[in-house]
């Protein structure tokens, strides 16, 4: 009977609205090894994994968004809703998994019946059966699978609960010959109206009341079916009603939460609370880091000898691991803070509180979420904004990104700051710290208002701006999955951004060491570490990395800078955090015993401009880099995402263009105002 | 007519019909403001704007436009 074409693997489709636990469902099943893909053509996502080995089922599973209904609102929405129906690689589904919170199934059943509706082959997976059992109900499976006609199975994606039951069912469906395998899904248009939306809903509620039953702690279902049997019908008014009370404990939070007025001063409390503990929390062990990496570094050159090997390995290898590894710690803290916030609900609320004044200026509540994980780094920000239905509101929103201060800037502050304030006065240096973080988020907002004035010109769509968005009940977050969530994001984040970092110091050190490798100097009478730090100096001045750098000195020297920052800033396109780094080769800093940050410092107060005998890094040229590294647009990878999300070369080199001119300009009046004022 | 968006504080009302001439009636219905239900209004937003409304269970934060396209009893 083998026709001999080769075995397809089946493919399952994940779907589900939004809050129904669709994601943590996908993540237990793939166990967060997905590919994420965009389809053809559109800035729309999916994510495609194998099912984990441990569940003994090889099949294909799509991850796809959140959606509520089958009728598409905007572009993106229509292009995952096609993918349903036949997607652009796998085509049609052979199961399709609908994820279903049991508390809100009045709301979640109308994308089932769509679907079964559609000719779609559907296993439901009912979710948060924890949340109903608080309000004392529960669901009785059999007849919910009468009266909608398809297996329906209880789950817990948190912790995997009924997930093998879930599969299986899966499998079943699939080997069942009978069956009908592939069915050809129609697009139904008919029941688009309000009037059969409206009849649908009232078909769905009928099904609420009679599959809801009382929920008991000791419970034994075969005797509790039969006597409640003749009960149900009693109790089922007062069922409804219980099923449909917002849970007590989030709207007592809410009073305060969502307060008119006092849930955006709770709002504030919390950014700013977030902000602060990125920096208390992780800058202890970032010193840590530091030490080590610094320690390392001087302790591989004095046991490989001042060789090139020495260097490469002390320089370019240490210093660069060092400096990627430095970030661990704030990424980390903030992934986890943004899973906290996640997971207990408040990021939507924050969504609401905000979407006022955000779409003043041409922004959305939806924004929010993607604005303050530019804190964090622009890349994950980038893609948090396809939440934003409304294509003039997400363009918007990937534009100013950039301008958010994300965590690759943090490294470069910190050096600056900790030159401009002593070492004794660590409050200063916050308080300043804070003050960048607020201005940068000023400017971002100020460029957004600017934007939406000729928005017409850059951004041509006409998609209504809307607002509708649920907002969970508070749930106490798992602290298993959000630290696995932090664990991850962190992970990808790195295994992005690290090659790039250490491939680029790797570069910059042969440039700085090459071709001059073993300069003569007339080293009579000097000690050892003398000679090494002079022939340092000019091994470096007579470098690759000096010929490139004295050909862009020109436009260093209103900025009152030299060719060595100019290499920096030009290396820091690849990553900002690239910038110390390349500080610490091109002062080649590396100092016995001395941890990274400080011998950087050092070297910095002892720097001249070459020729003048000048100071090169003094408080007005500090604020000028400062100034240029909140504007500039310094990062490969986030011009890449934004030409994949933006569909398109015009936004982001409108973004580099725009950006970088004014860091330029900005640096510049910096550095001269702060000198007319008698700052040197 | 009044609108869902001058509930009071607490207030509660039962959906009479939304105003399908607003672009997001049939969002609105589809995240479940439909005709018969029970809302209560539970929060406003500084400016009074969004508002969020307990329906179905669940609290679904809308703007005041979209608000205002919902009429109740």
């Amino acid at each position: 009977m083998n026709i001999g074409v080769q075995k397809q693997i089946p493919f399952i489709t994940l779907i589900g609205p939004p809050n129904s636990g669709k994601t943590t469902l996908f993540n237990y099943i793939s166990g967060k090894n997905f590919k994420t893909v965009n389809y053809p053509g559109a800035t729309v996502e999916y994510s495609i994994a194998k099912i984990l080995k441990k569940f003994n089922f090889e099949a294909n599973l799509l991850d796809s968004p959140g959606i509520i209904s089958l009728f598409p609102e905007s572009l993106d929405e229509k292009v995952s809703i096609d993918a349903i129906y036949n997607h652009p690689k796998f085509g049609s589904p052979d199961v399709v998994i609908i994820t279903v919170d049991a508390s809100q199934l009045s709301r979640h059943l109308l994308l089932v019946h769509q679907m079964i509706e559609a000719k779609f082959n559907v296993i439901i997976a009912l979710t948060m059966i924890d949340m109903l059992n608080k309000k004392g109900l529960d669901i009785s499976i059999p007849d919910l699978e009468l009266y909608i006609g398809c297996k329906i199975i209880k789950v817990d994606g948190r912790i995997g609960k009924g997930v093998d039951e879930l599969l299986e069912a899966v499998k079943k469906d699939i080997a069942n010959p009978k069956s009908n395998r592939k069915t050809n899904p129609i697009l139904s248009g008919h029941n688009n109206q309000s009037a059969t939306l409206i009849e649908l809903f009232k078909r769905i509620e009928d099904i609420e009341r009679k599959v809801l039953i009382p929920y008991s702690l000791s419970n034994n279902d075969i005797d509790l079916t039969a006597a409640n049997d003749k009960l149900k019908s009693l109790s089922n008014l007062l069922n409804i009603k219980s099923a449909k009370q917002l849970d007590p404990m989030t709207l007592k939070i809410d009073k305060v939460i969502l307060h008119k007025y006092w849930g955006l001063a709770v709002f504030f409390i919390i950014m700013s609370t977030i902000f602060t503990s990125i920096f208390w929390l992780a800058s202890p062990i970032m010193s840590i880091i530091d030490d080590a990496f610094g320690f390392l570094a001087s302790h591989a050159f004095s046991i490989l000898g001042n060789t090139w090997y020495g260097d490469f390995v002390s320089n370019g290898i240490i210093t660069g691991v060092g400096s990627v590894l430095i970030f661990v710690p704030q990424i980390l803290i903030l992934f986890l803070i943004l899973g906290i916030l996640e997971d207990t609900g408040y990021l939507a609320r924050g969504a609401m509180l905000i979407d006022k004044p955000l779409s003043k200026i041409g922004l959305n509540g939806r924004s929010f979420v993607p604005m303050l994980s530019g804190f964090a780094c622009a890349i994950p920000a980038m893609l948090a904004a396809r939440t934003i239905p409304n294509k003039k509101e997400r363009l918007l929103t990937i534009f100013i990104i950039p301008l958010m201060s994300c965590s690759a800037r943090l490294p470069v502050y910190a050096l600056l700051i900790a030159f401009l304030f002593p070492a004794g006065k660590a409050w200063l240096a916050g308080i300043f710290l804070t003050f960048i973080y607020l201005f940068s988020t000023t400017t971002a907002v100020v460029v957004a208002a600017l934007l939406n004035k000729f928005r017409s010109k850059l951004f041509s769509d006409k998609d209504r701006s809307s607002f509708i968005l649920e907002l969970p009940s508070y749930r106490k977050p798992k602290f298993s999955v959000v630290l696995n969530n932090a664990y991850h994001s962190s992970k990808l984040y790195f295994k992005k951004a690290g090659p790039i970092i250490l491939g680029f110091s790797m570069i910059l050190w042969f440039l700085t060491y090459f071709p001059n490798t073993t300069p003569k100097i007339n080293g009579s009478g000097l000690s050892q570490d003398k000679i090494i730090q002079i022939q340092k100096s000019e091994r470096l001045a007579s470098s690759y990395a000096s010929d490139l750098g004295k050909f862009i000195e020109p436009v260093m020297r209103p900025l009152g800078l030299d060719w060595r920052v100019g290499v920096s800033l030009i290396s820091a396109f690849t990553a900002r955090e690239v910038f110390v780094s390349s500080l610490a080769l091109i002062f080649k800093v590396t100092e016995r015993g001395q941890p990274l940050q400080n011998s950087i410092i050092e070297a910095m107060r002892k720097a001249t401009i070459e020729g003048s005998g000048q100071k090169l890094f003094t408080t007005s040229t500090i604020i000028g880099l400062i100034v240029f590294f909140i504007f500039a647009l310094q990062c490969l990878s986030t011009i890449a995402v934004s030409k994949k999300e933006t569909g398109g070369w015009k936004i982001p080199l409108i973004q580099l263009f725009v950006f970088t001119t004014s860091a330029y300009i900005f640096a510049f009046l910096a550095v001269n105002g702060l000198k007319l004022i008698g700052i040197p | 007519m009044r609108s869902a968006a001058e509930l009071k504080y607490g207030e509660k009302g039962m959906i009479d019909f939304i105003d399908e001439s607003h672009p997001s009636a049939r969002r609105i219905l589809e995240v479940g403001f439909t005709p018969g239900q029970e809302i209560q209004l539970i929060s406003k937003s500084i400016f009074s704007d969004p508002m969020a409304y307990s329906i179905r269970g669940t609290l679904i934060a809308i703007r005041k436009s979209e608000a205002e396209c919902i009429k109740i009893l």
